[in-house]
């Protein structure tokens, strides 16, 4: 419980900012946010030493760079739904027989899908979102001592990476890496991958430990 | 940078980093996180039963026929706000449910091509029937209509795209006049009224009529486009004793109808697409873009499920033959080789068991060779010419398949190779070959625009395209293979005699009008429309004729375009600008035109006729194997007089449900005749023209559309029972499940019926309508059934007798396919009676009505010459009217470059995105026409040599915007479509310069006043309305001598622009058009002279009007 209360503000920032990074093109606000946390960039080798942030203007950037890259990444050339991968047709779900939106409503987790500018609830950011919701959730269950509730979310997040973001994302994000032409969406794809699969090995060491002495205490 | 990243080595796993060890990060995950989950809903889920499901089982879904008047669906927000499982209906204990729409879904068809695949136009009726306001009927959404048998509940981007024209901000909204006191061209509009503008034009037509001369029935001029009407625009002129139809076709298809013509009398063949093992396509027509892309395209593809190949010859990569199993790229005009090249293997070859290849028992028995080897003089012509070496051995079959073993030897693999110039790839040819043997009858082909349109001798294309399919066995119209145009369509549009006073079809028309129908190009197979400015202005040629004894025209009394841009889409666009501003030579003209176009520009009237689901029209294409005819509704109107809503007249019912609901003064054409008909054009009956569209149900009113189409629709027999058994208590039983279905299935899987037997009952033969005696039918020596022909005399024949027995056989003459055309060598032409292609560089001087404008002999590459290919669709945007739709427009957006081979490009310093200089020239008259700047695109998908830029694109405007006086808004003018110019012009030279793109324009006014609703999003448009540049306009106007089509390839020379140049720009001298014009008709053609006595062959078709023989006949001094 101790190691899963000293981690969770950076899980929470990491699934913050990998999820806003997949949803939607940047901003010059949330650049400078990661750009000033020295960790974060860290993560984003490529980026933090492309010279090209020195030679032009965040805006110019961002309109010329990034958001063409977002563009034919995750809106033309590439399609960031789970029901794109996973189903035998390669339609996109976008109704309410999708089994991410089910898992959502289950949990009374509703998705603005209009402000999220995406046709259906099983996009990549907004699974990665989902994953920040329940740390947040998580987060207050710590707080609260809620051990049975610390249980039930490490339970939900291992099974929705487990069945839902490690099922499909990989593939998705080693095309994004691949097709990638700026090295703000190349680091970001290595990132988001390389963390899925860290916090999954995480929450599969966690979820042991906790829920096993939760069943023990019970 | 991102190049070396990307050729890392993949370490997706291996360095991992540790993502939660060291120091917490110094921004919050609430920072950065988008925030689109609203955390915790409070609304609970609502677990009360509902039928309403958020997404369909199957993409294909559409709701049971039995509910099309009403259908429940969840509105499009629904699934933004969580579905109805969370939040319930909307009713006024839930307002906050989701919204659930009452659809009325009203068939009807798409008018954007001329595939008329079935739409349902989805009417949304809940509010109307709450508020009885019909300005609260919306369309929300067009669909396809499952019922439909060709099109299968399928559409392509044009058919859905049918709402955004529907709700064009730019929609002409009433009648406009010319402003009194300006001129042609001003672009100054007044607001005037149907009535007011009926009575202005009836009068004018009236009083054209009324003098009743010959001369009389020849100033009235229908010029009609798309979509299809199946017969009814015919019988505007017909039944006003006119010759006074002009149509689009010879710039679209009618050289690949001539081909047809001779093999078949036929206007065009019918693939089975579905079922064949090989699909055998030239351009991308069929699977890409033309006729009848969607339908075809489906078929195509379930054809190749099952395993079936497809080829493409094409010199550019389209989208078909990127996906073809061999593209073959051949020089633009020399298929005909290659046709002839397969018919060579298959004569001269044998399959792996040694036996022929000659589907024997086809071609023996139902090919006129007969006819040919009785016809010693034409053989000993043959000789005479080099075309044979010697006569044949005797009149045998086997010496016609030696002879045409002789005749077709020359077109070897290495002939081929070098005249199509495909050397590099020769051996494709072997390729080809195989699958085309492998195939059997099998083989499906359409050869329709494309080359057939595109050259000088296009027509020979489809002629030897036929003749190895012929061969093979192809051409029996079986399962899989090719068929023939009219077995599979119905046409009774125009057929709604029955419920007129007269309640019979007009009579034949008396007079022949040169104007659409010159006597250089007796065989044209349709009106020469695209000159029809060239012969009004050319008063020699007319002086000319009329020495000889004929009384041409010199001037139009109303020109009357329908649903037609002739001035933007036809060759030559200065010349038809020219002659539209002539009020001594078009004293009155009137557009039936849904939207704004160049046309309407020059016009008296723009008189605004509806679209796909504002208008009725009966459809029928031949897109496969069966008999399916489709039906347009007006869809506001049908969903207004279901619910209850009466017309004040019953007689103008769509113009008063348009009006009432808001969409505008919209008409449509079936109404509008038969109104200006019965109470301008001859409102007293004096003419004898009001009795052939006044009621018989009440004379003293126009017909109504269920009376005519009751009539009409009952000519077919199988849908007359159905309705009768549906509809046992309806007066208009045939219209009203035609209403509510929108198509019918006539008849399904027709093969070979030209193998039916000939029906005789009790001694009397019946065949086209008739009943003949069997005292009064003689057998001649080929086995023809031959009658008596009442309108043209001599005989005629009704069948064929083959294997022993009376089949119905062809529309020939022969009742066979003619691969031997007699009529054809009677007509002047006998060198190209059979499929021929020149040989040697001889030849092709010797025959050169055979030889394209653009054959290589005429491209010198040192002078930076290439051969242009302008006859491809762009998919997405075929017919002018679609170019306000804004879904269609966005699609669109790629400047319609050139295309031109990388190695060429290299070779002159071309990259891509420059602005390059086209200039085009004549091969014929040597002189130039001008130039246009287009954007060049280096591709590996256009052969070297070859330059491809479609004739599709580059729309124009002269005005943002018009004032109309007395009316609040502006009326805004192809707001998303066109860019705007610049035009000088005179009268020996016109430029074109674009001056601005849409922002000024359109966008400065995003806050439409019209259908303001529905363009909400009017500020998400990015793209300038750039085009491409106005090539139609430089190309001068050459027919093909014999078909009469514009042959629109273009030899052209390419440079880089200067820096004054502008993509878009065009500069041209349309007085050498002229010249060029009058080059090609006084080299190349054949005109009739003293020895003639008909205008044209009268056993093949001649559009539009039936004429009697005293029209065909004529007699001209020496």
């Amino acid at each position: 419980m101790k190691e899963l209360q000293e981690n969770i503000d950076q899980r929470i920032a990491l699934y913050g900012l990998i999820s806003r990074l997949m949803l939607k093109e940047v901003d010059a606000d949330f650049l400078k946010n990661i750009e000033q946390d020295e960790r974060l960039m860290e993560f984003l080798p490529n980026y933090r030493d492309w010279s090209k942030r020195n030679e032009f203007d965040v805006d110019e950037l961002i309109e010329k760079q990034y958001n063409v890259d977002f563009t034919n990444l995750f809106i033309m050339h590439l399609v960031p739904y789970e029901s794109f991968y996973v189903r035998k047709d390669q339609m996109i779900e976008s109704g309410g027989d999708n089994p991410v939106l089910e898992l959502y409503n289950a949990l009374d987790f509703r998705v603005a899908l209009s402000d999220a500018r995406v046709v259906s609830p099983d996009h990549i950011g907004v699974e990665l979102e989902f994953m920040y919701m329940l740390n947040v959730a998580l987060k207050k269950a710590l707080e609260a001592d809620d051990k049975e509730g610390v249980c039930e979310v490490l339970q939900i997040q291992y099974g929705f990476l487990r069945d839902h973001l490690l099922e499909w994302a990989p593939m998705f994000l080693i095309n994004v890496k691949k097709e990638s032409r700026t090295p703000l969406y190349h680091d970001g794809a290595e990132l988001t991958l390389e963390f899925m699969l860290s916090d999954f090995e995480y929450l599969t060491k966690k979820r042991g430990e906790v829920c096993a002495s939760e069943d023990a205490a019970s | 940078m991102t190049k070396s990243m990307n050729n890392e080595q993949p370490t997706f796993v291996e360095s991992r980093r540790t993502f939660l060890k060291g120091s917490a990060y110094t921004v919050a995950g609430a920072t950065l996180a988008a925030g689109i989950f609203e955390t915790i809903v409070d609304t609970p889920v609502q677990a009360e039963e509902t039928k309403f499901t958020a997404t369909p089982k199957a993409l294909s879904f559409y709701p049971p026929f039995e509910e099309w008047d009403s259908f429940t669906e969840l509105d499009g927000q629904d699934w933004k706000r969580g579905g109805v499982g969370r939040n319930g209906v909307k009713s006024d204990t839930n307002p906050d449910g989701i919204e659930v729409n009452e659809f009325m879904l009203v068939p009807t068809v798409c008018s954007n091509c001329e595939a008329q695949c079935g739409l349902t136009a989805w009417v949304e009726v809940g509010e109307y029937k709450r508020t009885k306001d019909p300005r609260s009927l919306r369309v929300k959404k067009y669909m396809g209509n499952p019922l439909h048998a060709g099109s299968r509940g399928r559409n392509c981007a044009k058919g859905y795209a049918t709402q955004s024209q529907m709700y064009d901000p730019d929609r002409i909204p009433f009648p406009l006049m010319r402003a009194p006191g300006s001129k042609r061209g001003e672009g100054k509009w007044v607001r005037t009224t149907w009535d007011a503008a009926m009575e202005k034009i009836g009068k004018k037509m009236h009083d054209t009529l009324k003098v009743g001369d010959e001369m009389s029935k020849k100033l009235i001029m229908y010029h009609v486009g798309r979509p299809n009407e199946n017969g009814f625009g015919h019988r505007v002129p017909h039944s006003m004793g006119c010759d006074g139809y002009d149509s689009h076709t010879n710039i679209c298809s009618a050289g690949a109808r001539e081909g047809t013509i001779q093999w078949a009398n036929d206007d065009r063949n019918s693939p089975d697409w579905a079922n064949a093992k090989l699909i055998f396509l030239q351009s991308s027509h069929a699977a890409d873009a033309g006729h009848y892309f969607q339908q075809s395209a489906g078929y195509i593809a379930d054809a190749r499920k099952k395993g079936a190949k497809m080829v493409v010859l094409d010199p550019r990569l389209s989208n078909s033959a990127g996906i073809a199993d061999l593209w073959l790229p051949v020089w633009p005009g020399t298929e005909t080789a290659l046709y002839l090249y397969l018919a060579n293997r298959v004569l001269n070859e044998k399959d792996i068991n040694g036996n022929d290849l000659i589907n024997h028992d086809f071609v023996e028995n139902w090919i006129n060779w007969q006819q040919m080897m009785n016809d010693s003089d034409h053989l000993a012509f043959m000789v005479q010419e080099g075309i044979i070496q010697t006569l044949p051995q005797d009149n045998s079959y086997a010496s016609f398949i030696t002879m045409l073993q002789e005749l077709y030897a020359p077109y070897t693999k290495e002939f081929v190779a070098k005249e199509c110039k495909i050397e590099a790839y020769a051996d494709k040819l072997d390729e080809l070959y195989d699958m085309f043997i492998d195939a059997g009858d099998r083989v499906s082909t359409f050869l329709w625009r494309a080359g057939p349109i595109a050259h000088r001798g296009g027509w020979m294309i489809t002629r030897a395209g036929f003749l190895p399919l012929a061969l093979r066995g192809a051409m029996r119209g079986d399962v899989g293979g090719v068929g023939m145009h009219h077995w599979h369509v119905i046409s009774v549009n125009g057929k709604g005699d029955a419920a007129t006073v007269a309640g019979e079809r007009p009579p034949r028309v008396d007079v022949w009008n040169e104007i659409a129908w010159p006597p250089e190009y007796p065989l044209s197979t349709y009106e020469m429309s695209h000159i029809m400015p060239h012969l009004l202005l050319d008063d020699a040629w007319r002086k000319k004729w009329n020495d000889k004894g004929l009384n041409v025209p010199e001037k139009l009394a109303v020109w009357i375009p329908r649903m037609y841009n002739p001035v933007w889409i036809n060759p030559d666009g200065f010349r038809w600008i020219e002659a539209l501003k002539r009020e001594d030579k078009i004293e009155m003209s009137f557009n039936l035109s849904p939207t704004w176009s160049e046309t309407n520009w020059y016009c008296d009237f723009i008189l605004p006729v509806g679209l796909a689901g504002e208008r009725h029209d009966q459809s029928s294409e031949p897109t496969k194997p069966a008999r399916w005819l489709a039906f347009k509704n007006p869809a506001l109107r049908v969903a207004l007089e279901k619910n209850g809503w009466k017309p004040k007249n019953p007689a103008r019912a769509t113009l008063e449900a348009h009006m009432a609901s808001g969409l505008g003064e919209i008409w449509e054409e079936v109404e509008f005749w038969a109104n200006i008909m019965v109470h301008h054009v001859d409102p007293d009956g004096s003419l004898g023209v009001r009795k052939f569209w006044a009621s018989k149900e009440d004379p003293t009113r126009a017909v109504t559309i269920p009376e005519w189409y009751q009539a009409a629709f009952d000519k077919l027999p199988n849908l007359r029972r159905v309705a009768k058994e549906k509809y046992p208590d309806s007066k208009y039983p045939n219209y009203e499940m035609m209403r509510d279905m929108g198509t019918w299935l006539e008849e399904d899987n027709i093969y070979k019926p030209q193998e039916r037997l000939v029906k005789k009952v009790d001694g009397k033969y019946l065949a086209h309508g008739h009943e003949y005696d069997e005292r009064d039918v003689e057998k001649d020596e080929y086995g023809r059934l031959m009658v008596e022909d009442h309108v043209f005399g001599g005989k005629k024949a009704i069948g064929v007798e083959v294997e022993g027995k009376e089949r119905q056989g062809f529309h020939t003459l022969s009742r066979k396919l003619e691969f031997y055309s007699k009529w054809f060598a009677e007509w002047k032409w006998p060198e190209y009676a059979v499929p021929f292609y020149p040989r040697n560089a001889e030849e092709r001087k010797k025959y050169v009505h055979l030889v394209s404008q653009v054959h290589h002999d005429f491209i010198d590459e040192s002078k930076n010459e290439f051969a242009l290919n302008t006859v491809f669709r762009l998919p997405y945007n075929i017919h002018t009217r679609s170019v306000n739709s804004k879904h269609l427009m966005e699609i669109s957006q790629n400047h319609n470059p050139v295309w031109i081979n990388t190695d060429d490009a290299k070779r002159l310093n071309i990259k891509r995105g420059d602005a390059i200089k086209v200039t085009i020239s004549d091969t014929v008259s040597n002189l130039e026409s001008g130039y246009f700047i287009a954007m060049a695109v280096p591709t590996e998908g256009s052969m070297p040599g070859v330059l491809q830029c479609s004739h599709h694109a580059g729309r124009w405007k002269l005005k943002n915007a018009v004032d109309i006086p007395g009316f609040k808004h502006k009326l805004g003018v192809l707001g998303l479509g066109a860019p705007l110019y610049d035009m000088t012009m005179d009268g020996k030279v016109g430029t074109l310069k674009p001056t601005e793109g849409l922002k000024e324009g359109m966008l400065a006014r995003r806050d439409t006043w019209q259908f303001k609703e529905y363009n909400k999003d009017l500020d998400n448009i990015w793209w300038d309305g750039l085009s491409g540049a106005w090539q139609n306009a430089v190309a001068p106007s050459h027919p093909d001598p014999i078909a009469g089509n514009h042959a629109w390839h273009q030899k052209v020379s390419i440079e880089l622009a200067s820096k004054d140049d502008k993509i878009g720009d065009i500069y041209v001298n349309y007085e050498n058009n002229m010249k060029t014009y009058q080059a090609w008709r006084d080299k190349l053609t054949r005109p009739l002279n003293a020895n003639d006595t008909l205008r044209r062959p009268t056993h093949i078709k001649r559009p539009a009007v039936p004429l009697t023989l005293k029209a065909y006949t004529v007699h001209l001094k020496g």
